[in-house]
């Protein structure tokens, strides 16, 4: 009785825009920029969504229009952490609440109302075997993003700025240019997160919608140490316990408990990959970083989470 | 090292300036909707709205009631429209410094601002609507509504128009107060079927009242259970119910205002709160002496009520406007709860 089609396929819906803003978050990191901006990227991903297939009546002009208003929102942490050498969890905090207020703000100038927007002809994004096309797109994305990390040399030059920028930099590389592209691309891919959100797993905006999975991805990225698959299983653990967690409310547990489902496998996960990294020698202090490795050297600016250094 | 450090403050500094902005517009967006009726020598009532009126059948109730109460007692009736919290204090700053008889307020947001007035001006009467201040001033009145009854009710029509013989609840938290909009739901579906299989889901999570997404996937694992009628009390997460239901063509039932429009075809009905009557009686009792009381309106008093059982059915785009026999099977419910024959359990209340 648990496991069972339905269940896939709740899964599968609640991993695609939380996988799709992980992948932007992973190639921000492994360009050495700390993205918390997550959630409030995808806010605006879902309020463009809206409103552009509202007034052109095409969900993939709103699609579109998602991806570019992000990837433009997402400037503001590329100048301000790149050009500018701003602390990068101070603008992701102050975007998250920016962007919070703005599509609140303009949900109440555009559509005159407050809450949520929604209205029957309003134009979703179709559905091909059960998914979105932006599903598939999320499934694709993990093997591109594989590829281009791995093998790519785009991507091993984008590896090298993050691991270190003065010694990409002697070898010719641009290190901005290179987190330029990876904070503009973390925008584009949250971007059709927020789409995914807004025109697929339901077809509306209300204020604050992305309700904590930009902040999920954030985790993700940390718990798949920024690899496209880590990623992705680390996303997929995500969706399981939620959907998980639904189903155990149905079998009399309580919604508190049943709350607690991802939280669980959070820690449970942590210490699973804490343990195992124990004892390894500790990379060299300008490494990627990895949460939980403690550092051999280096600042120790505690108040910065990720061990973002200049 | 040191520049890096003013150029982070400095782009702090600019970050929290931008959002500062980002509200301080919001604020400055619109201060006072004021529509004052010019009244003779009566009574002067205001009302403050926690959210601009626009279409929010909610308030908009409110309007009227407070315009009744004014052309009732021959006076005059203003409104403050609110657009955020700050704007909410003001506007209660506002009222009270136009010293009208009675200020109205509506909805939990202005619990803390009242009692601090209440304090200040101990000669000023409020009227708190669906909401109250924790501890009780001698200024303060409050009406509360009891949502249980009409969710009973609401369960009752599921109950009746059920062909798999089970009904579901989505609602926001597991706490008293909200299971009064599920578990009246399944206690009115068992009283018109007694097999009738009930279940409730919490979308809780991070942010429960916003997540439309997590609320649709609740609605999804009662669907493909077989439950067909789908109480959805999930504040912005009804949309995503609404979704649910329609994609397999079972149904839901909404609250607080007529929901139908947005799912036609969906939504079979909902449970309103009549805030004109509140507000309307609420005004009377106070200008009758009787203050800093709590005075809760249900089927009764009017209070409470669903869509089908109002005037204006036919056009509500419900679908139970084309179930008339079950309206008459819920009106003669209806009329045992009023007479007092029937008590609804309050969930609240244990």
């Amino acid at each position: 009785m648990f496991l069972d089609s339905d269940l896939l396929m709740s899964v599968l819906r609640a991993l695609t825009p939380i996988l799709l803003a992980a992948l932007g978050g992973a190639l921000c990191e492994r360009a050495g920029v700390f993205n918390i901006g997550l959630e409030g990227l995808m806010l605006v991903g879902c309020f463009t969504a809206v409103s552009t297939s509202w007034f052109t009546g095409s969900p993939w002009l709103g699609v579109l229009a998602a991806a570019l208003a992000s990837a433009a929102y997402s400037l503001i942490l590329a100048v301000g952490a790149v050009t500018l050498r701003g602390d990068a969890v101070v603008l992701g905090v102050a975007m998250n609440l920016l962007a919070a207020g703005l599509t609140s703000f303009l949900l109440r100038t555009v559509f005159g109302v407050q809450g949520t927007f929604d209205d029957p002809s309003l134009a979703g994004l179709p559905v091909v075997g059960g998914f979105t096309p932006l599903t598939y797109l999320s499934w694709a994305a993990v093997v591109v993003a594989a590829v281009l990390l791995s093998r790519h040399v785009w991507g091993l030059r984008l590896r090298g700025v993050g691991e270190s920028p003065d010694a990409a930099a002697t070898l010719g590389v641009n290190p901005a240019r290179h987190k330029y592209a990876a904070v503009l691309l973390s925008g584009v891919l949250c971007g059709l997160a927020g789409a995914q959100l807004a025109l697929g797993n339901v077809t509306l905006f209300s204020e604050n919608m992305t309700a904590g999975r930009g902040w999920i991805a954030v985790v993700a990225v940390m718990l798949g140490r920024a690899v496209p698959l880590g990623v992705l299983l680390a996303a997929l653990l995500f969706g399981v316990a939620e959907a998980v967690g639904f189903r155990l409310q149905g079998l009399g547990l309580p919604q508190q408990a049943t709350d607690a489902a991802p939280y669980v496998v959070t820690l449970g996960a942590l210490f699973i990959t804490t343990a195992r990294r124990r004892g390894r020698t500790p990379r060299a202090s300008r490494g990627p970083r990895t949460p939980g490795t403690p550092r051999s050297t280096g600042s120790t600016r505690s108040t910065d989470p990720s061990g973002v250094a200049s | 090292m040191h520049r890096r450090h003013r150029r982070t403050l400095q782009l702090t500094a600019l970050a929290a300036g931008t959002v500062l902005l980002a509200t301080a517009c919001n604020a400055a967006a619109k201060k006072d909707g004021t529509s004052a009726s010019a009244g003779g020598s009566g009574k002067s009532f205001t009302l403050v709205t926690p959210d601009s009126v626009g279409e929010n059948e909610f308030l908009k109730l409110a309007v009227t009631g407070i315009k009744d109460a004014a052309k009732q007692h021959d006076g005059a009736s203003k409104v403050y429209e609110s657009t955020d919290t700050a704007s909410q204090q003001q506007n209660v700053q506002a009222a009270v410094d136009a010293k009208p008889d009675v200020i109205v307020l509506v909805g939990f947001e202005f619990a803390d601002i009242v009692a601090q007035q209440a304090e200040k001006n101990p000669k000023q009467q409020f009227l708190m609507v669906d909401a109250c201040t924790t501890k009780t001033y001698k200024n303060v009145s409050c009406a509360v509504f009891r949502e249980h009854e009409g969710v009973y009710l609401a369960g009752a029509e599921a109950g009746l128009l059920s062909k798999s013989g089970k009904v579901g609840a989505v609602d926001v938290l597991d706490t008293p107060q909200f299971r009064r909009y599920s578990d009246p739901f399944a206690a009115g579906a068992k009283k018109v079927a007694a097999k009738t299989g009930t279940s409730t889901r919490f979308v809780g999570g991070q942010s429960p009242f916003d997540d439309s997404a997590r609320a649709k996937e609740q609605a999804n694992t009662l669907l493909s259970k077989g439950y067909d009628q789908i109480m959805a009390a999930a504040a912005a997460g009804n949309y995503g119910v609404f979704e649910a239901a329609k994609a397999k063509g079972a149904f839901a039932y909404g609250v607080d205002v007529n929901q139908c429009p947005s799912a036609p075809g969906t939504v079979v009905d909902n449970v309103i709160k009549r805030t004109d009557v509140a507000v309307d009686k609420g005004i009377e009792a106070v200008l009758g002496g009787k203050t800093g009381t709590t005075v809760s309106y249900g089927l009764k008093e009017g209070g409470i009520s669903l869509t089908g059982l109002e005037a204006g059915v036919d056009s509500s785009k419900c679908v139970i406007a084309q179930h008339k026999d079950v309206l008459t099977k819920v009106k003669a419910l209806r009329d045992q709860i009023v007479s007092g024959e029937l008590t609804v359990d309050d969930p609240a209340a244990k």
